[in-house]
This record gives C-alpha cells, sequence and structure tokens, in this order.
C-alpha cells in the first residue's frame, strides 16, 4: 500500500487480510507452543519424581502411575548412602547464602564508594571491574584450584565461598545503581549533621540501595546454588558437595558395573533442587530481570 | 562552605574524575578524608580480587610457561603442544559449529517471543513471561539430567512411536553420539532463551511510546514497527546478548559432562572438558593452563570478530536510528 492511500485511509481499514483476532489467536497459539517446550521437561520432572524405579521403564512417560511413590521415593532419597542428599541441600543452601550476604555486602560497599567519592586510583578500580567482566569465570577455575591447594583451602567451605564473593558484576551494578539511588545532597547533609561516613551509608544510603542489593542477592544466590565447575574441582569429599556435584556424582555411579538403580534418587533429588527456587521464582522475577536489564542496557 | 565543596564534588557521574585539589585548606582536607573513606569502602572487593580473581589469572599464566615434567621455565614450549593438539582445537571449531547453528536460533527465537510479547496481540504477558524465565531458576545440571532422561529411550517410551508407527528401524537415539551436539543444543536453548528474551524485552519496553504511536499515525503496520523500528532501537542490546551467548558457548562444560554420564556422548567435546581432562585425569596442569589461557585468547577473539563484523555492517540502521531519535 502507498504511503498516499495509507493517510487517507482510517488505520481500521488498513490492516492487513487477516483480522486483529486471528493474530490474537496465532500469537497466543505460538507463545503457547514455547511455553509448552520450557513446561514439559519439569512436567515430566514433577510426575517421574512419583514412580518407582520399575515403573519409570514401564509407565507411559508423561502420565502419573496409578500409585504415587513420593513418600517412599523421599524415604530412600534421603537415607541413600549415609544420608548425603540431606547434607547436599544444607551445603548448597550454606554455599549459596553465605556467597550471596558476603558477596552483595563486599559489592555494595565497593559499588557506593565508587559511585560516591573521588579518591586516587577509583579510576584504575572501576577499569579492573569492568575488565574482569571479560574474563570468563571457567578460565580460573584449574589455577584457582592450585593456588587454593597451596593455602589449604581446597576442600573447604571457605574456599568455595570466598571466590565466589568476588563478583565484579555485582560491583559494576552497584556502582550504577547507587550513582542514581542515593542523592548525594543527602549525603551532604548527614555529613553537616556530623555522621561518619559509614553510618551514612548504613543510615541513609542503606534504605536507598536496598532494592539494588536484593536484586544482588538473588543473582549472587542463584548463581552459586547453579554452579557445577568451581565446587567439582575444589571438593573432594562427599559430605561438602553442594546438590549438583552430589546428584552428579549419583549419576556417575549409575553407569558403573553392579550399581544399585537409582533413578528415583536422582529424578526426585533433581526436582527438590529446583522446588525452592521454582516456587520463589514468581515473586523474585522483577528483581532478577532488573539486574540482568541493567547490565545488558549499559553495557553497550 | 567546605560540605558545599564536597557536594560538587560528590555529584559528578560515575567514571568522571573531581578536578584537581581544593582551594582552601578545609576543602583539601575533607577530600582526603573522604578518598580515604572511598578507599576504605573499596578495600575488601579489592583484597579479595587480588586473592582470588588476579592472583589465578597471573598464576595461570606463569604456570603455563613452566615444564610439565620439571617446573623449570620453558618458554611457550606448552602453548606449542596446544596449538598442534587436534583435540584441542577440534573442540573450539565444535564449539564455534555449535554457537553459530545454537546462537543463531536461540537469539532469533529469543527476539521473536520478545517482540510478540510486546506486540498489542499478546494476552497474559506476564504469565509467559515468567514461564520463559523459570529455566533460569534451573541448574545446568538438572536441566541436563531432565533433558538426558527424556531423550534416553529406556525412560523415554515416546521415543518409540516412529518406531511402533513403522517409520524408523528402531527408537529415535538423541543421545547418540552423531546427534549429541544437537541433543546438547536443545538443552542450552532451552536454559538461556528465556533468559535473553527477558533482558531484551526490558529493553523493548523502553522504546519511547511516541515513536511507536507516530509511525502508526503513519500507516506503518505492527509487523513495519516491530522490524522497522523496534528491532533496530534495541539493536545493541541484541549485539550484547550475542556477545553473552558466544563466551558461554566456548565455556561450555555442565550439560556436555552430564549427558556423558547418561549416553556415552564423549568425554572431550569441550574446551573446558578438555582442560579439566588435562589437569585432573592427565595430571598436567601445566598444560592445562595454556590450554585456559589460549580459550581465554580465543574467546576474546571471537568477540573482537563478531563486533567487526557487526560494525562494518552497521549501516543500514543508522537511518532508522536517525529517524527514530
Amino acid at each position: 500500500m502507498s504511503a498516499g492511500a495509507a493517510q487517507l485511509c482510517p488505520p481500521k481499514l488498513r490492516r492487513g487480510v487477516f483480522s486483529r483476532r486471528a493474530k490474537t489467536t496465532a500469537t497466543t497459539a505460538f507463545l503457547a507452543l514455547a511455553a509448552a517446550y520450557v513446561l514439559v521437561p519439569i512436567y515430566w520432572l514433577v510426575v517421574a519424581s512419583s514412580k518407582t524405579n520399575s515403573q519409570l521403564f514401564s509407565t507411559p512417560t508423561f502420565l502419573p502411575p496409578a500409585h504415587l511413590s513420593w513418600v517412599s521415593n523421599f524415604k530412600d532419597l534421603f537415607t541413600y548412602q549415609n544420608a548425603d542428599f540431606g547434607w547436599w541441600l544444607l551445603n548448597s543452601f550454606i554455599y549459596s547464602s553465605v556467597t550471596a550476604t558476603l558477596g552483595a555486602a563486599v559489592s555494595t560497599l565497593c559499588g557506593y564508594g565508587l559511585a560516591k567519592y573521588s579518591f586516587r586510583g577509583r579510576r584504575v578500580v572501576f577499569g579492573l571491574v569492568v575488565g574482569s567482566l571479560m574474563v570468563p569465570a571457567t578460565a580460573l577455575v584449574v589455577p584457582l584450584f592450585l593456588l587454593e591447594h597451596f593455602m589449604g583451602l581446597t576442600n573447604t567451605y571457605q574456599g568455595v565461598v570466598l571466590p565466589l564473593i568476588v563478583y565484579p558484576f555485582g560491583v559494576y551494578f552497584m556502582s550504577i545503581f547507587a550513582a542514581d539511588a542515593v542523592p548525594d545532597n543527602l549525603v551532604d547533609s548527614a555529613r553537616v549533621d556530623g555522621a561518619g561516613e559509614l553510618r551514612t551509608l548504613w543510615q541513609i544510603g542503606r534504605p536507598l540501595l536496598m532494592p539494588g542489593i536484593v536484586t544482588l542477592l538473588l543473582l549472587s544466590f542463584i548463581g552459586t546454588w547453579n554452579n557445577y565447575f568451581l565446587p567439582l574441582v575444589l571438593l573432594g569429599t562427599e559430605s561438602r558437595f553442594p546438590l549438583t556435584v552430589g546428584l552428579s556424582a549419583w549419576l556417575s555411579s549409575i553407569s558403573s558395573v553392579g550399581a544399585q538403580p537409582i533413578y528415583p534418587e536422582i529424578i526426585l533429588g533433581s526436582f527438590v533442587s529446583v522446588l525452592p527456587m521454582l516456587v520463589l521464582f514468581p515473586f523474585l522475577q522483577k528483581y532478577v530481570a532488573r539486574g540482568l536489564s541493567l547490565g545488558a542496557i549499559t553495557g553497550e | 562552605m567546605a560540605a558545599q565543596g564536597a557536594g560538587a564534588t560528590a555529584s559528578l557521574p560515575v567514571g568522571v574524575m573531581a578536578p584537581n585539589g581544593g582551594t582552601t585548606p578545609g576543602r583539601r582536607r575533607l577530600r582526603t578524608e573522604q578518598g580515604r573513606s572511598g578507599l576504605m569502602m573499596t578495600s575488601p572487593f579489592l583484597a579479595l580480587f587480588a586473592v582470588f580473581f588476579a592472583g589465578p589469572l597471573v598464576y595461570s599464566i606463569v604456570l603455563s610457561l613452566r615444564s610439565p615434567l620439571t617446573g623449570a621455565y620453558t618458554g611457550l614450549f606448552n602453548y606449542r603442544t596446544v596449538m598442534s593438539n587436534g583435540e584441542f582445537w577440534s573442540g573450539v571449531v565444535r564449539m564455534g559449529y555449535f554457537g553459530v547453528v545454537q546462537v543463531t536460533v536461540m537469539i532469533c527465537l529469543a527476539i521473536g517471543l520478545a517482540l510478540l510479547l510486546d506486540s498489542p496481540y499478546c494476552r497474559g504477558k506476564k504469565v509467559f513471561a515468567l514461564i520463559y524465565f523459570l529455566p533460569y531458576a534451573v541448574p545446568g545440571v538438572i536441566a541436563a539430567i531432565m533433558w538426558g532422561f527424556l531423550l534416553e529411550p529406556d525412560l523415554d517410551g515416546a521415543l518409540g512411536v516412529p518406531h511402533q508407527l513403522g517409520l524408523a528401524s528402531g527408537p529415535v537415539q538423541p543421545l547418540d553420539y552423531r546427534l549429541a551436539l544437537y541433543a546438547i543444543m536443545l538443552i542450552v536453548t532451552w536454559e538461556w532463551t528465556g533468559y535473553n528474551m527477558t533482558i531484551l524485552l526490558t529493553s523493548l519496553t523502553n522504546v519511547p511510546h511516541q515513536v511507536i504511536e507516530a509511525a502508526k499515525v503513519d500507516g506503518a503496520s505492527e509487523l513495519s514497527v516491530a522490524a522497522r523500528i523496534k528491532l533496530p532501537m534495541v539493536r545493541r542490546t541484541v549485539m550484547f546478548t550475542i556477545m553473552l551467548s558466544i563466551i558461554g558457548t566456548l565455556q561450555l562444560f555442565n550439560e556436555p559432562v552430564i549427558l556423558n554420564e547418561i549416553a556415552t556422548i564423549g568425554s572431550a567435546l569441550t574446551p573446558n572438558q578438555i582442560i579439566y581432562n588435562t589437569a585432573f585425569a592427565f595430571g598436567n596442569e601445566e598444560l592445562a593452563a595454556a590450554q585456559s589461557v589460549v580459550l581465554a585468547g580465543v574467546t576474546i577473539v571471537a568477540t573482537v570478530v563478531f563486533f567487526g563484523i557487526v560494525r562494518r555492517r552497521a549501516d543500514p540502521f543508522a537511518a532508522t536510528k536517525v529517524v527514530a531519535k
């Protein structure tokens, strides 16, 4: 349609051959198809976690069994092999919450310092932070293992947590967030009133920075909970494994000769590993999304 | 008065240094005090960064220059070994192929979904956006376990359906070593499409309404608004997601490792698997360090080359950008 004709016709008459309703239906159908791609494996995980080992191989893949075995599977999951799974769950929680808390604290302090103070070397620090965003994290894992070996940190909780506290994206994020969220005149008036710099940050800055801190806590928590490579390399004792490393150890025991068929334990264990986050995600989504997109938009 | 001076200093935007020195002794004293506080606030991060980030980085370079046998300095010996290591480079090439296919599919899908969610034809935007983003909360290991079992004919009867219908000579075997790379693509796409879509959707919501309204008044269809206004305006965000995906692809580790436990697909498909094997199966930490450094280099080169290609083709968008502004 030419531009001239388009200007003459009222908008409603110009829409193509398909009605608005047809377009809405087609759009919804496509979106639903994509949603099915996401949801099918999660649905399968829920259904399969209720099956016994033989049912996993004999009943229809996507249908629940006649008799649900969740209770007995739960018992097996938490008692199999010295009840390791309970420890893994606890460990994942410890690694993630400690890393998130300390990582958010360190990153917030540094980001706020970079945003609100001018000092010699500030540009260098900022350059280091941005530069390290480009370094692929897994390239550091093998040398990190060797360094921690010297320091006696391998196979310890600190050994896993300390490197993960170093969160350059968190610093970068917070320096941008703090520059906007904390007005300078508020900081100045606190100074005039005689408050120390740290007290100003705690009493004036913290409430304003809270949404950003929540975002950092979540990104760091999820990142640590999902991490596999780093704890796999650093840890040797099964009772210190997080869920990801523990479940992969169970998985590799399946393929060994004369192994017990522990498919139900692995499947239910996987379900338990994702359940807390999936339940909380609808409430946390907006904080996480903000963190990701602030990185993207300012990363331009 | 001194406080006012300090205010002027602090209100400088991030990344811009304050002009040097105050005029009165009071100001100068305040500036050094403040500078000390600022440095103090960054110090916990800097200390940890030095030990756990810069430390391993420097150490990997030092280590890569040492002999695996004697520990003595051997110059570029390990790097020559890496350069002539066919397995390592076929891993890199495999990831190149993986990136071209999977990243293209994933980013197109993410753009498509984001544009559809942003269109007036979308119902239930919030629910769909949440569903697509869910895999971000699922560890890669768990995603690989779920999909691995679903792609295994013994556990997933649906894979036998084509056979039962007489369309195949046996159950479909997506974890056959010839198809395993595509199985990994399916899983990685599942994990990261929604993540990229979320970033793009936020960027799309920032496109000014007036621009879109103006185009519609001029008679532009939804499709041309999407293709000619929305897409060019989030072009840089698209580039950002592609860059993250290239880096992620070259670092692939969790999914192939887990799938290899479910069906034997090979333990040296990706560069990171090979580095892991070199260090821990063969105990050659020096060579592994050199491989890590080379992989980091390849990642940087891949990113730079990608932006080089994009920048050269950037012109067609320039006109729309001016109009959009």
